[in-house]
């Protein structure tokens, strides 16, 4: 926290007479609820959570915060699992999540205008009667917001075939860091000049807050196939990730679930995955329904060629949301199996997928824990989620490790620290293992033409150590290096 | 100018430095370069940027030179770093689907290496024999397929590109799906090289489809085509390509390919990829729907004729024997039908022809004036574009004088005002680019 308490009291007249009385949280009570995000590894206490409804309450806000000195970010669900909304230097939260309105829909030009603070899979419901729907789908969807996904150029599985949220995004209306209010792009395509939207997408919330996002409507395939393939070896199955690329098929989405996931969410959903399969592919087909038959063979010759023990084939709708449900909604079973678990996320070239599964394993054991995977193989995008305890001493610090090392794996088979997460807090020191002096260098040049003072959601992304990035506001260590497990250089 | 020289020819050897009568082929809008040169490897052309950097010259960045004629003419005297020599596939990896190439490479050289392993590229920009891939990507150049597969911004995992400062920068990664760090391979694609010279290119592939295929619709005016469109969009279908043609562009492609065009007033190119069974039925369906929507004549194209069909619209309206003025129009999808017809008719008034072809689904107009056989001179010329502009901006959207001469650029601006995001685009150029060596001038906003 940044202020002492009689500056809140000061202050909050202030940021009550711009979002309402009701809209102001300053009582410590109140504001341990926003501490964290998805990670809950990570904490940080704000001096006040804001709840602005509309674009001008959040430039005001944000003005507000600028007169007082204040660092911000914006927050949407909390769904994060990087820290990314975290307010680490303290300061102000503007919580979107009054901000909720679908501001129109254009059918004919198959583009929507929302705010910021509407859950994604309220979007897709409320086109659906109209057979349209939105793409990116990450599995947080029925919580996660527009906002979020902006952020973090969100993706989910369905992204194979699609791609993730900036390829859906086609203008921002955005409150720069500043204060001033600003349209990037718009409903028409190929806006002159920089790319300002496609580099906003994905900026973390550091280059200014999103107040209304101009997205992208596709129609509903007209037939979709889902399948289920049962392995009695992970092997196999990673194995057969690259098959299907390899026979020229682009499935809508190829996510791969091990067995202690199946395990646990069978126990806690009974979708009807086996519970003696070392790992099973879910895979998905969408387009047209002329031809999808053909597609269905090869999917089950690929799988079967690579030793698949069943592939099952959904038979109607209500089998196929069971299915998604089991994987959509795995992550929540872990709490069967586990008091808490490490959401990691990384990407490898998916022809690697089988070599660094079996390292992830034995990294994990090395240290004494156990993983569980569930992630979108199709795109190598992994997401080993390392189960654990936090009340057994020293097992957090090893679940730290345990991940250090996974990211340093992804690095060295030529992939990447973040698939769809974001860097956040979790990943900043690691941001040297893949990018030079001069790249973040260059990023930060970019960063300081949005956000010169540093105030907007400070303390994100870039390393703690050599940051190089002006005004940044103060020094907080990193909870790794507060640990012992890291060192400034 | 002579120890710059020296010091370039050190760099890429004297073989591969162009001074005097051979820069004849670089001179842009009577701009003369003081040297070109032809670095052979991405190291050599870091070393001459920073070496122009320091001497204070700009450089201006030079692939296939296909669209060097567009934004403002560039500064005398600057240093021409010509991509040619960085043509390698650096990296295929086929059950990757991913690519790592130099900016040099045109593209249809670049889409032959990859059809080996029976991958593409899916991106189908204008005059792919000359135009290089780094080029591409500098201007965002697109084609027909855009409407399916996206745009070069929806392709580019990574970029290695060299800064202001001489220094190999890099962005994105070599995987698909990469959120570490802002995404500045969208900030350099479309940049116009104004904030990297762009020298290797990481893309994701595609299987080459098992049918490719299109068919061809002639309409009596472009609001019929237009409803066509609408229709074509609320359906099933999943065509690549939804291409409108006016009169012009329907004459001008019938006369390339052999196609009937009955004097039709407009006509439309989809093009479907994919299974052979899938695309069979799309072009019946297609076929349907399209007689239902009025066509005058529907054909269904064999696979040689649907390339070529497809190859022409594409490069329209570059091609346009002899324009006054080629510019490039954003619209909503919705406004393609009534652009296309209220430009027809500003050209008709204005005693001067016109060309265009749209992406209709994606809402861009492409448009080439003609000379109208009245002999009309460059006033008509520069008045009929800012009417053109103007009638876009009505409806929402952004107008580019594409390409025109030097002396119509003199009296209308190549690009729209632009608006109050330019401070930030102004910004980024200053912390990326602050003694305005890479491309300056030419840019958005004078950038």
């Amino acid at each position: 926290m940044a202020l002492s308490e009689s500056d809140t009291r000061r202050l909050r007249p202030a940021f009550e007479a711009i979002v309402g009385r009701d809209g102001v949280l300053t009582d410590p009570h109140e504001l341990l609820v926003y501490e964290s995000d998805g990670a809950t590894i990570f904490r940080a206490t704000a001096d006040a959570i804001v709840f602005p409804r509309s674009t001008e309450e959040v430039a005001a806000c944000v003005r507000r915060a600028n007169a007082e000195g204040l660092p911000f970010v914006a927050r949407g669900a909390g769904t994060g699992l990087a820290g990314g909304c975290l307010p680490t230097e303290g300061g102000v939260v503007l919580a979107l999540t009054r901000m909720t309105r679908i501001v129109e829909v254009d059918y004919d030009n198959q583009v929507a205008v929302v705010e910021p603070g509407l859950v994604n899979l309220h979007l897709s419901q409320a086109v659906a009667p109209e057979g349209y729907y939105y793409a990116p789908d990450p599995s947080s969807q029925l919580a996660c917001t527009i906002g979020g996904n902006v952020a973090n150029n969100s993706g989910g599985p369905h992204t194979l075939k699609y791609g993730v949220t900036t390829n859906h995004v086609l203008g921002l209306e955005v409150v720069l860091p500043d204060g001033e209010v600003v349209w990037l792009g718009g409903k028409v395509r190929d806006g002159q000049g920089y790319d300002l939207v496609g580099v906003f997408v994905g900026s973390e919330g550091t280059f200014g807050i999103a107040t209304k996002i101009v997205v992208r409507l596709l129609k509903r395939p007209q037939a979709v196939k889902t399948f289920l393939a049962v392995f009695e070896q992970l092997d196999q199955a990673s194995r057969t990730v690259a098959a299907i690329t390899a026979r020229g098929l682009t499935p809508a989405a190829l996510e791969m679930i091990d067995q202690i996931t199946i395990q646990a969410v069978e126990d806690a959903y009974g979708a009807g995955y086996p519970r003696d399969a070392a790992a099973a592919l879910l895979i998905e087909l969408d387009g047209i329904a002329p031809g999808m038959d053909e597609e269905a063979e090869r999917v089950i010759a690929a799988c079967r060629e690579n030793g698949a023990r069943e592939v099952r084939v959904a038979r109607d709708e209500a089998e196929r949301a069971l299915l998604w449900k089991g994987r959509k909604a795995a992550f929540g079973a872990y709490g069967r199996v586990s008091p808490a678990y490490f959401v990691m996320d990384g990407v490898i070239p998916r022809t690697r997928l089988p070599q660094v599964l079996r390292r992830v394993d034995e990294i994990v054991q090395a240290h004494g824990l156990r993983v569980g995977n569930v992630f979108h193989a199709g795109d190598g995008n992994l997401h080993p989620n390392i189960l654990y305890d936090p009340r057994n001493p020293g097992e957090v610090e090893r679940v730290l490790a345990a991940g250090a090392e996974i990211m340093k794996v992804c690095v060295e088979v030529g992939g990447s620290i973040s698939g769809e997460h974001g860097i956040g807090i979790e990943k900043q020191d690691f941001m040297p293992w893949i990018f030079s002096e001069a790249d973040l260098r260059t990023m930060a040049g970019v960063k300081a033409a949005f956000n010169p003072t540093g105030r907007c959601n400070p303390g994100k992304i870039f390393p703690t150590a050599k940051s190089c990035v002006p005004g940044e506001i103060g020094y907080r260590p990193h909870p790794i290096e507060e640990r012992g497990l890291a060192q400034r250089l | 100018m002579l120890s710059l020289l020296d010091t370039l020819a050190g760099i890429v050897g004297p073989a591969h430095c162009l001074a005097g009568a051979d820069r004849g082929p670089f001179v842009v809008e009577g701009r003369t370069p003081s040297v070109v040169v032809f670095p052979g490897t991405v190291d050599e052309a870091s070393h001459v940027v920073a070496a122009a950097g320091a001497a204070g010259v700009p450089v201006i960045p030079w692939g296939g030179g296909t669209q060097m004629g567009l934004g403002a003419p560039p500064r005398d005297g600057a240093v021409v770093v010509a991509t040619r020599r960085l043509a390698r596939v650096v990296e295929h990896e086929p059950a990757d689907l991913t690519a790592t190439v130099e900016a040099g490479i045109t593209l249809d050289a670049l889409q032959a290496a990859l059809g080996a392993p029976g991958q593409w590229l899916s991106l189908d920009p204008p005059l792919p024999g000359r135009a290089t891939l780094g080029g591409a990507l500098a201007t965002n150049a697109s084609g027909p397929r855009r409407y399916l597969y996206g745009t070069a911004r929806d392709l580019v995992i990574g970029l290695r590109v060299v800064g202001a400062d001489g220094a190999l920068v890099r962005s994105g990664g070599k995987v698909v799906k990469n959120v570490a760090g802002y995404d500045l391979n969208k900030l350099y694609i479309g940049s116009l090289g104004t904030l990297g010279l762009i020298v290797e290119v990481t893309v994701k592939l595609r299987p080459r489809p098992e049918a490719d295929r299109a068919c061809w619709a002639t309409f009596g005016d472009v609001p019929a085509a237009a409803a066509a469109v609408r229709e074509v969009m609320a359906s099933d279908l999943l065509p690549h390509s939804i291409e409108l043609l006016d009169a012009g562009a329907t004459a001008a492609s019938a006369h390339a390919t052999g196609l009937a065009a009955d004097g039709a007033g407009a006509a439309l190119v989809l093009g479907f990829d994919g299974l052979p069974t899938t695309v069979t039925w799309q072009l019946g369906a297609a076929e349907r729907l399209l007689r239902g929507a009025g066509a005058t004549r529907v054909a269904v194209l064999g696979d040689a004729t649907a390339a070529r069909a497809l190859a022409v619209v594409r490069d329209m309206p570059v091609t346009a024997p002899e324009p006054l003025a080629l510019a490039r129009v954003g619209v909503l999808p919705a406004q393609v039908g009534r652009y296309t017809q209220e430009a027809a008719a500003a050209v008709r008034e204005a005693g001067l022809g016109l060309l265009a072809a749209a992406h209709a689904g994606s809402g861009i107009v492409r448009l080439a004036l003609t000379a109208g056989g009245e002999g009309r001179g460059l006033p008509t010329t520069v008045k009929t574009l800012a009417r053109l502009r103007a009638e876009a901006r009505i409806l929402g959207g952004h107008f580019l004088v594409e390409w025109a001469p030097l002396a119509v650029k003199e009296e209308i601006a190549v690009w729209d005002p632009p608006g109050p995001a330019v401070r930030l685009m102004e910004r980024i150029k200053a912390q990326l680019d602050p003694k305005g060596i890479l491309n300056p001038g030419r840019f958005v906003g004078g950038i």
